[in-house]
This record gives structure tokens, sequence and C-alpha cells, in this order.
């Protein structure tokens, strides 16, 4: 169990660690959808429009990491 | 900003950003100053955590505890989604607020005690100072007393000359 002695208003507190860790999880599904879109032969300006960013910020966020993982992506877009 | 930083903390931080990249997080948060804290050689680091049985396996349990929790308190659960181990970041983490807040804690703390370096015991310090955010709740899930072991590291300091 949690000892909330540390934390200054518990209920407060734990609205507030669920913000952050509902931020990481939707950044971890982010990068696991761009994957699999571009894996079944999405570019990165249809991935960025259904997103609803730019395609310099998808690229620039998870081109790196993405290529790194050894995945084949549809590239003559970028 | 690092020039009052020496080896042993710089190679804190080098950690830091090792164990944010491992974790595939974009930027090096305080929690990443605390798991490499757990792996450093500092004598007065090494004993304050001991005490507190605080090692690197049990911090990074606890701190996916908190995770967990944190989504379990508004009903979301992270295996409700296929989402992939983590993935490691290629990039090198840039600092988030949290960690960012510990170094200027940091300097604080060696100032107010006329330390002219900051060295890796006021780096954890500075981390077990703060007082919301990912690191209290993930020390409290790990049973450890936070404030308790910032003043056994604040006595250990004090004692080390």
């Amino acid at each position: 169990m949690m000892k909330t002695e540390t934390a200054p208003i518990p209920e407060l507190a734990d609205g507030l660690a669920a913000v952050v860790a509902l931020r990481r999880l939707a950044d971890d599904l982010e990068l696991a959808e761009v994957e699999r879109a571009l894996q079944e032969g999405w570019t990165w300006s249809q991935v960025a429009e259904a997103l609803d960013v730019t395609r310099q910020a998808v690229h620039k966020k998870y081109a790196r990491r993405i290529d790194a993982l050894g995945t084949t992506t549809r590239r003559h877009d970028v | 900003m690092f020039e009052r930083f020496p080896r042993s903390s710089r190679r804190v931080l080098q950690r830091a950003r090792d164990e944010a990249a491992v974790l595939g997080s974009p930027k090096l948060e305080a929690e990443h100053l605390l798991l490499a804290l757990t792996r450093d050689e500092d004598p007065v680091v090494r004993q304050v955590l001991a005490t507190a049985r605080l090692e690197h396996d049990a911090l990074r349990q606890a701190l996916e505890a908190q995770d967990e929790a944190a989504l379990a308190s508004i009903g979301v659960s992270r295996t409700a989604f296929a989402l992939p181990p983590n993935r490691p970041l290629t990039r090198t983490p840039g600092w988030s607020t949290s960690s960012k807040q510990a170094l200027i804690r940091a300097k604080t703390v060696a100032a107010a005690r006329h330390d002219g370096h900051i060295e890796p015991p006021h780096l954890l310090l500075a981390v077990l100072r703060a007082e919301a955010g990912t690191v209290p709740r993930a020390l409290a899930f790990a049973g450890v007393d936070r404030i308790g072991l910032a003043v056994q590291t604040e006595t250990a300091l004090a004692g080390r000359r």
C-alpha cells in the first residue's frame, strides 16, 4: 500500500500523478502507433495529418527512434 | 553551468542520461538522477542508500508501481494497450523541470554548506528534498522514509570532514 504522508495533499497528488502517468502512456502509445502506421505503408505526411501535427514535428520526434529499430519505412516524402 | 561539478557528479549526470535513454524517456527526470545515484560509488551516497536498502532494481520496481497505481486511480491500465517494451532513445535526453530543479537545489545545498563543489551527496540530497512528483511517490511505494534519508544524507555530509 502506498504511504501518503510524504505527499502534501494525497488526493490532489494522486490526480496530478495520474496526469503525468497518462502523458507518458500517451507518448508511448503515439510511438507504437506511428511505427505501426509506417510499417503498414503510411507516409510520414499521412501520419502527421492523422495526428494533426506537422510532418517535421512527427519526423523529428520519431524518425531516429523508429530507424533504430530497423523498421522499413517509406521515406520518399521526407 | 557545470563548472562546479567535479568528475564524480558528472559521472552521475551521464549515468542519469543513460537511465533515461534506456527507459525511452525523452527527458532526463529527477527519477533518472536517483536511479543513477543507486549505482554510484560515492561513500556517502552508498552508505545512505544502503541503510534504506534502496537498490537500483528496487527503485525501478517502485517507479513502475507508482506509475501503475497513478493510472489505476483514473481507471486506466497499461496492459489494456498493445504496447511494445521500452524503446531506447537514440539521442541525448533533454532536462526536465524536475531534474533542472534538482540541479538548482544541489547548488543551493552546496552553497549553504560552503562546499565549493557539487558532489554526488549534494545531488542525492537535492533529489530527496522534492516534496511532490514521481520521486517522492515512488519512494513511498518502496517504503523508504524520504525525509529521514535526507536528514541522514545531511548528517553524513557534515561528518565527512
